[in-house]
């Protein structure tokens, strides 16, 4: 274990901050085991909770803050400076930052949904959903920590996809869910594990090349944005 | 012990012997500065890109709205529909506009200068946020007006139309008010907890968003009063319900409200209330305690 993933990991847990991304996947259990207790059929209750909660709100916001977070914190205030200083190769920075963030965000989406995937369905779901969602949180991840080197928004930015791409466009223009992360692991999802609770339109060998391109794509966008990068205070 | 002998001399600084303005204006200064910030005016250009981003999407669908209705006749939305299509872009306004409007005077720490005017710690938070309620009421407003604009150009009853037309748009403007005021309180007071603005955004946004999937879930649980009460679950929901309880039909055309909401009606009405005051308190609480850092 590199230096550099550990001081990742005590910025991102050694703040207090970090207990704010709990309730996301406390809400996510306590609408599962509440839909669950009462009796309710799982088709009206998975595609909401498993697909509108988890898949579209809370993996997305979590590797936002997390993969925005383990670089983007450190250009905020400065401390960047001195890991680019130290004789790293730049992917040495790049690649444990992005695993840790892969990891915090698969941890914590991962978990809920594996267990939401239990109640709705068979474990065999929640494993497929577990997994899924892991692939999701590597592209996502890669895709934010790209975007913290290439704007000084990335937060914003990230926001933007999330919201306006896969939120607004992707309800009412259908051939962009060709280019959304959150329709990849739908299907991916439910291809390890086909039940009627998820559908997309997105084809799985599309989802699965697209998915793979983007997390190698950002890494290597990211490893060589860090390799010019100027440290700049902010203007606006 | 000698007598001190220093002497101050005058040096002929010139004191300020105009009128001096009060509270009001100070206040008035404040609103003033933080509805142009909301929009970028007076900053770089890089500080106008996502403000003027939302501005821009939701005027293009608005003059799409009203191509369409001079064109062909169809009336796709109404005024006050068009507030709630266009609500992910409203989070996303919130979340741009509220940390910039609070987080960073957290993060610079500036406070103690704008506490040491004759400013109480109370206006400093309500300018803010009535300069954020002023700007979202202006972005679901402006494109309103557009369409507006573009109905009473092209109808066929002359004054008579353009006042139905006018009677359309009043509630849906009022409307909008709703949604700028229980929106700007909720994400004011989230950004006002932290001084980074990444994480005011990503706050804002997590609440807003994960707050809407309670709604489905209420709404389908066996128990039809739970069915009635589940739009109470989330911030985007209540201001829905409220709007099917006090517009009707300008807001679900055919009467389907009522199944919605049943006679809860009045308690919307009340939570909304209930939840903009404790909104705003909380705000002043927040404020006395860091100002008295």
């Amino acid at each position: 274990m590199s230096t550099v993933t550990w001081i990742t990991a005590r910025g991102l847990f050694g703040r207090r901050r970090f207990l704010l991304l709990l309730p996301l996947p406390a809400l996510l259990l306590a609408l599962a085991i509440l839909s669950r207790s009462l009796g309710v059929d799982p088709g009206q209750w998975g595609p909401a909770v498993l697909v509108g909660l988890g898949l579209a709100v809370v993996l997305p916001v979590v590797s936002l803050i997390i993969g925005t977070g383990v670089l983007g914190a450190e250009i905020d205030d400065g401390t960047v400076v001195h890991i680019l200083t130290k004789p790293l190769p730049r992917w040495q920075i790049v690649l444990p930052k992005l695993a840790v963030a892969t990891g915090v965000s698969a941890a914590t989406v991962a978990v809920p949904l594996y267990v939401a995937g239990v109640l709705a369905h068979s474990v065999r779901l929640g494993l497929a959903l577990a997994a899924a969602s892991a692939l999701g949180a590597l592209a996502y991840s890669a895709l934010f920590l790209a975007l913290s080197l290439l704007t000084r928004r990335p937060v914003l930015l990230g926001l933007v996809y999330v919201l306006i791409w896969e939120g607004l466009l992707g309800r009412f223009v259908d051939g962009t869910k060709v280019l959304s992360v959150q329709q990849w692991v739908i299907a991916l999802a439910d291809r390890m594990a086909p039940t009627d609770l998820l559908g997309t339109t997105v084809s799985v060998p599309v989802a699965g090349v697209l998915t793979a391109l983007l997390a190698a794509g950002c890494t290597v966008l990211a490893v060589d944005r860090l390799r010019s990068f100027s440290v700049a205070g902010e203007t606006s | 012990m000698p007598e001190p002998t220093g002497v101050i001399h005058d040096i002929g600084y010139q004191r300020y012997t105009g009128p001096r303005l009060g509270r009001r204006h100070v206040f008035g200064a404040l609103y003033l500065h933080g509805l142009r910030t909301a929009f970028g005016l007076g900053r770089s250009a890089k500080a106008k890109i996502f403000p003027w981003l939302v501005m821009g999407i939701v005027l293009v669908v608005a003059a799409g709205l009203t191509a369409v209705r001079t064109q062909l006749g169809e009336v796709v939305m109404t005024y006050a529909q068009f507030a709630d299509t266009m609500s992910w872009l409203v989070i996303f306004f919130v979340a741009v506009v509220a940390p910039e409007l609070v987080s960073r005077d957290l993060l610079s720490g500036v406070l103690p200068l704008y506490f040491s005017r004759p400013l109480p710690r109370g206006d400093y938070a309500l300018a803010k946020l009535g300069a954020l309620a002023t700007a979202l009421w202006l972005l679901l407003g402006a494109p309103q007006l557009l369409m507006f604009l573009g109905a009473a150009f092209t109808t066929d009853d002359g004054m008579r139309g353009v006042w139905n037309e006018l009677g359309d748009l009043l509630p849906g403007l009022l409307y909008a008010a709703l949604w700028a005021v229980v929106f700007a309180s909720i994400g004011l007071l989230i950004a006002s907890l932290t001084g980074k603005r990444a994480f005011a955004a990503g706050g804002i946004v997590a609440v807003f968003l994960m707050t809407a999937p309670i709604v489905g879930i209420l709404s389908i649980m066996p128990s039809r009063t739970v069915n009635e009460l589940a739009m109470l679950g989330s911030p985007t929901a209540l201001v829905h319900a409220v709007g099917q309880y006090t517009l009707g039909d300008l807001l679900v055309p055919g009467g389907q409200g009522e199944d919605q909401i049943g006679g809860f009606g009045p308690v919307y009405l009340a939570v909304a209330v209930l939840l903009v005051a404790g909104c705003v308190a909380l705000l002043l609480m927040r404020y006395r305690k860091v100002a008295a850092r």
